[in-house]
């Protein structure tokens, strides 16, 4: 057991260092790579030959003259003390830039999956109970076709009737100008609520059909189980049952899922901002792929990974706490 | 032991009990007669296949949906009978597991995975009103009189228990309410031989204990003609042959008892002796009209296989549906000795 | 139940052969069997794979339509492109309204190029995408995770580490970090880029099915009879696979079709060829002036399209999920094919043991 946590946590740690060093790979090793490419750009731009490698030492921590074994124990000290290097679109520390961008995105992502969740939950379990039935028959049909929309489709599409046509909510930013925290807590806390409604709901909508089937199914297969028909003829009131009995087991193999999908909507994250021009990490990745600003874009990835990571670490670590039937961890095959 | 010892008073009556699927176009329980007596062990067996797990769920009125339940089921406990599929929800879910219990085929699915036994017991206890501290040391005392320690498999989750104690623990659950009657589907199917062994002799113990009337239903006659007062044979969805152990080991009398008595595997007789029972059992949407049994019967005649042979009398207490069946007795061998017969099995 | 090896010759070896579904076993005591197994299997492995799939296929509405759909983008990407113009600026007028001249039925954009045309002549490399993805993708899944699965042991711990990791590393970002860095423009290696770590999450679900797969007993009894691993995971263990790699094809092909199109549309991916994802881009950094001037349908058209090959997909895997995968059929059918399923038992054990 303890085994399994060791291995668990060594795991983890193995993998964000393969990521690290292969962000240094790509960084530094490519022929060509964004090192080179930055280097032909900067003295493009007429930087004395001198002050090119100093420039480049802020902005990656770089030195090009060293070892590249010591380049490369340089970068990840660096990394480990939270230096992620300066952009160079934005000339700003790249930590600074995430600081201000990370908690906005974490706050419209986690919402959006916990909600895909709730929804799903209740919806798939509905379809269950009523299974073969018209509601659930136009249930399965509307989660199909809401699954078959990615999410960025979904965003313009809202962005277009609610922002423009309808007029009703913005149509980007992660707030309106002027309005900060010191304009009022609250005024400033529903002014976010305005701006994040859209993004949050084109996640949901393009997310909650197939967790909805998903559930759907768990459901069915535990309505069928012989445990939930001994209870009822155990005389069991039909809440219990569709509570202690049905939802537990249903909803239990959800839960690595739940975690999981918190981290890859971090991922996805890139181009939902972009398509509502909200300033948070997505946002940020983006305008570094744009500007070919390797700094803040490998500094986001890595934050990304190490968050999708961390939520896996998470869900396998906690799975075996509240399913009983796991106790030596071997709880990881829910994908 | 049983017909001797209880006088007629019978704890449950099936009257032409049928269960249809499809509208009523197949059967998967074809007009049963049978009655169940006050503190006796019924062994029923047949064929995976006969009909006998929708005998059982029939008593509880059970049956999985859409099947239709007809005929009449009368329970009769020490002041009332009852009409059992007359009942109404909250009489029926008074009468399940008070009244007459059930232990299914397959312990390991009849306990919800991700709930400690414990609560099992308490839901129970709680959902029939009753008190659950004396419900609790109940339970603690069918436990221990299954050979288990209570306090370690009141505190377990299901996957934490062996096949055998999940079963021993199963049968505590059904016994929890202090039934009369308790109907048993395949309980040792999963388990092997020895613990089989032992959950037989459990049984007898708890029997004798708590004063249970016993429906034991198996595909396995060796194993419940070792426990059972009374045998009944099922074939085809309805039963072909009852009658006191005894009786029917040293005297089966209808074609189909006496092959599958051959088809069992008996120590002492030789494996080259063992007969399998040629063709196949019908499924429910094409029985044979007439007796169900012609198609494999050595003896069947025209008259077999137009007109549905009526329960005879070959001795008091034993009935078999054959027209033939004194002509079984001598035609079709039995590959062990008569003699002995029962010799092995009680 | 591992079969006995005998050591005299004249003893027949015990060999346990898979009866039915349930898993049942009987004993059969005859070397001849064998063979007659194996070709019984066959059959079976027929009827289970290609004759009752196709059945329930074409009963289940969702895979026929999807299916129907799917064969309309296929044409559309092969026998389309060959008889419908390529898009140009000026090839008709300007912001042309759709559904209003037979030269351009979609309407045109303000540079005057036809919406269907640049719809239909953006199919192919999609396509290519797909089955390059798609192939990728399973292809490494299954290879990985029946190796994983059935070797066990080392391989298997260091198999299941490597994937564990690439499935912790988010897909999309890496995907454009590494699209940002090589700059792919053929379709099939943008393809294999979109689904660069697709594959670990699924290798790993086959992975466990192998695990089941591997004790099944005519598995046993091909490795007591010396068959090699390889010839057993060709034999034995993949054509069982098919079926959850073929749903699983189709889910990957839908992925690509999001990630692409995304990529595309941030302009992350060559900006040469045609794509939806760029009709999205250039019509909606005009938002605002397409809802003042109604031309919404520079926007829609490829969004009915994205949405079209994706919800083909979608329709095929569910089908395809229903046909394979008994663990989801209904309660009702569940019900009556447990009575079946006794009827089926006698077919197998007469005797009562």
């Amino acid at each position: 057991m303890t085994n399994y946590y060791l291995q668990r946590t060594a795991r983890a740690i193995l993998t964000i260092w393969v990521v690290i060093t292969a962000t240094f790979g790509m960084i530094r090793l490519l022929p060509g790579g964004p090192l080179a490419q930055l280097e032909a750009k900067l003295l493009r731009q007429g930087v004395p030959a001198g002050q090119v490698d100093a420039m480049l030492q802020t902005y990656q921590n770089v030195h090009p003259d060293k070892p590249i074994e010591v380049q490369y124990i340089d970068y990840v000290v660096a990394l480990l003390q939270g230096d992620l290097g300066t952009s160079i679109s934005r000339n700003k520390p790249v930590m600074s830039i995430i600081a201000d961008a990370l908690p906005w995105t974490i706050f419209v992502m986690v919402t959006a999956t916990f909600l895909i969740f709730a929804i799903a939950i209740v919806w798939g379990a509905l379809m269950a109970y009523r299974e073969g039935g018209s509601f659930d028959l136009f249930s399965s049909a509307a989660s199909i076709v809401l699954s078959s929309i990615p999410f960025y489709v979904i965003g313009i599409a809202l962005i277009i009737v609610f922002g423009y046509q309808l007029e009703l909510l913005p149509t980007g930013y992660r707030s309106t100008s002027g309005i900060d925290p010191e304009s009022g807590l609250l005024v400033f806390f529903l002014d976010a609520l305005d701006h994040a409604y859209l993004p949050i709901l084109s996640m949901v909508l393009a997310g909650v059909g197939l967790q909805a089937l998903a559930m759907r199914g768990n459901a069915i297969q535990v309505l069928g189980a012989d445990y939930v028909r001994v209870a009822r003829l155990r005389g069991l009131p039909d809440r219990r049952v569709a509570v202690r009995y049905v939802a537990r087991n249903a909803i239990l193999p959800m839960y690595t899922g739940f975690l999981t999908l918190i981290g890859f909507n971090l991922g996805g994250s890139v181009i939902l901002e972009e398509v509502f021009n909200y300033n948070g990490i997505g946002y940020y990745m983006f305008l570094g792929l744009d500007n070919r600003d390797y700094p803040l874009m490998m500094g986001i990835f890595l934050i990304i990974t190490t968050a999708l990571v961390i939520s896996v670490y998470v869900a396998d670590l906690t799975y075996g706490l509240i399913d009983p039937r796991i106790t030596t961890g071997e709880s990881n095959e829910t994908y | 032991m049983a017909q001797t010892d209880h006088p007629d008073d019978p704890i449950a009556t099936l009257e032409d009990v049928s269960v249809t699927y499809d509208d009523g176009t197949s059967f998967v329980l074809d007009g049963v007669s049978l009655h169940v007596e006050r503190g006796e062990i019924l062994g029923i067996v047949g064929e995976s296949g006969s009909g006998k797990s929708m005998l059982a769920s029939s008593l509880l009125d059970a049956v999985p949906d859409p099947g239709y339940l007809s005929g009449s089921i009368t329970y009769r406990s020490d002041d009332e009978t009852i009409d059992v599929l007359e009942l109404g929800q909250s009489e029926l879910r008074s009468l399940r597991w008070e009244e007459i219990s059930m232990v299914f085929q397959g312990a390991m699915s009849s306990f919800n995975p991700t709930m400690r036994i414990r609560d099992h017991f308490i839901e129970t206890i709680d959902a029939h009103d009753g008190n659950v501290q004396a419900g609790m040391d109940r339970a603690r005392q069918l436990l221990a009189d299954l050979y288990l320690d209570p306090d370690r498999v009141l505190e377990s989750f299901p996957h934490e228990l062996s096949g055998g104690m999940q079963q021993r623990a199963l049968i505590a659950l059904s016994l929890v309410l202090d039934p009369e009657l308790l109907v048993m589907d395949e309980p040792t199917a999963a388990l092997d031989l020895l613990m089989q062994q032992s959950i037989l002799l459990l049984l007898r113990e708890l029997q004798e204990k708590y004063e249970l009337t016993m429906i034991f239903i198996t595909h396995d006659l060796a194993l419940v003609g070792a426990l059972a007062d009374r045998l009944a044979v099922m074939y085809a969805f309805d039963i072909v042959e009852l009658a006191p152990k005894q009786q029917l080991l040293s005297n089966p009398s209808h074609p189909y008892t006496r092959a599958l008595l051959n088809s069992t595997p008996n120590l002492q007789a030789p494996l080259a002796q063992m007969r399998p029972i040629e063709g196949q059992s019908p499924a429910p949407i094409n029985v044979p009209s007439g007796c169900s049994y012609n198609p494999r019967c050595p003896l069947a005649t025209e008259e077999c296989r137009t007109t549905d042979p009526p329960m005879d009398a070959p001795a008091p207490e034993h009935s078999v549906a054959c027209f033939y069946w004194e002509k079984a007795q001598y035609e079709i061998e039995l590959n062990y000795a008569t003699e002995q017969s029962g010799g092995d099995y009680s | 139940m591992k079969p006995t090896e005998t050591d005299g010759g004249e003893q027949p070896s015990i060999v346990a052969t898979a009866t039915d579904e349930d898993g049942s076993f009987s004993f059969e005591y005859d070397d001849d069997d064998i063979e007659i197994t194996h070709r019984e299997r066959a059959r079976e492995l027929f009827d289970e794979l290609i004759y009752k799939p196709a059945i329930v296929a074409v009963k289940d509405r969702r895979t026929v339509i999807g299916g129907l759909i799917f064969l309309g983008y296929l044409l559309m990407g092969s026998v389309g492109v060959l008889f419908y113009p390529a898009p140009t600026s000026n090839q008709v007028d300007r912001s042309i309204a759709p559904f209003s001249t037979m030269d351009a039925p979609l309407g045109s954009t303000a540079i005057g190029e036809d919406v269907l045309s640049m719809i239909i002549h953006a199919t192919p490399e999609m396509l290519q995408m797909i089955f390059a993805g798609g192939i990728f993708a399973t292809g490494i899944a299954t290879l990985i995770g029946t190796v994983a699965g059935y070797k066990g042991g080392r391989i298997d711990r260091a198999i299941t580490s490597f994937s564990d990791a690439a499935m912790s590393i988010p897909g999309l970002p890496l995907i454009m970090v590494l699209a940002v860095v090589f700059r792919p423009s053929n379709p099939w290696v943008i393809g294999v880029l979109l689904t660069i770590n697709y594959w670990a999450g699924l290798g790993r679900s086959i992975r466990s099915q192998v695990l089941t797969l591997r004790e099944a007993p005519y598995v046993e009894a091909s490795r007591t009879m010396g068959v090699s691993t390889w010839r057993i995971l060709r034999k034995d263990i993949i054509p069982n696979l098919m079926p959850f790699i073929l749903v699983n094809f189709a889910n990957a092909a839908r992925y690509v079709v999001f990630t692409s199109v995304g990529l595309y549309y941030l302009g992350i991916l060559p900006t040469s060829v045609e794509n939806w994802g760029l009709q999205l881009d250039v019509a909606y950094k005009n938002a605002g002036a397409l809802v003042a001037d109604g031309n919404l349908y520079l926007l829609v058209f490829p969004m009915v399209a994205i949405m079209g090959i994706a919800l083909s997909l979608i329709l095929l895997a569910q089908g395809l999920d229903r046909v394979f995968n008994p663990r989801v059929r209904t309660r009702l059918a569940g019900e009556s094919e447990s009575i079946t399923d006794d009827a089926d038992e006698q077919r197998s054990t007469e005797l009562i043991h």
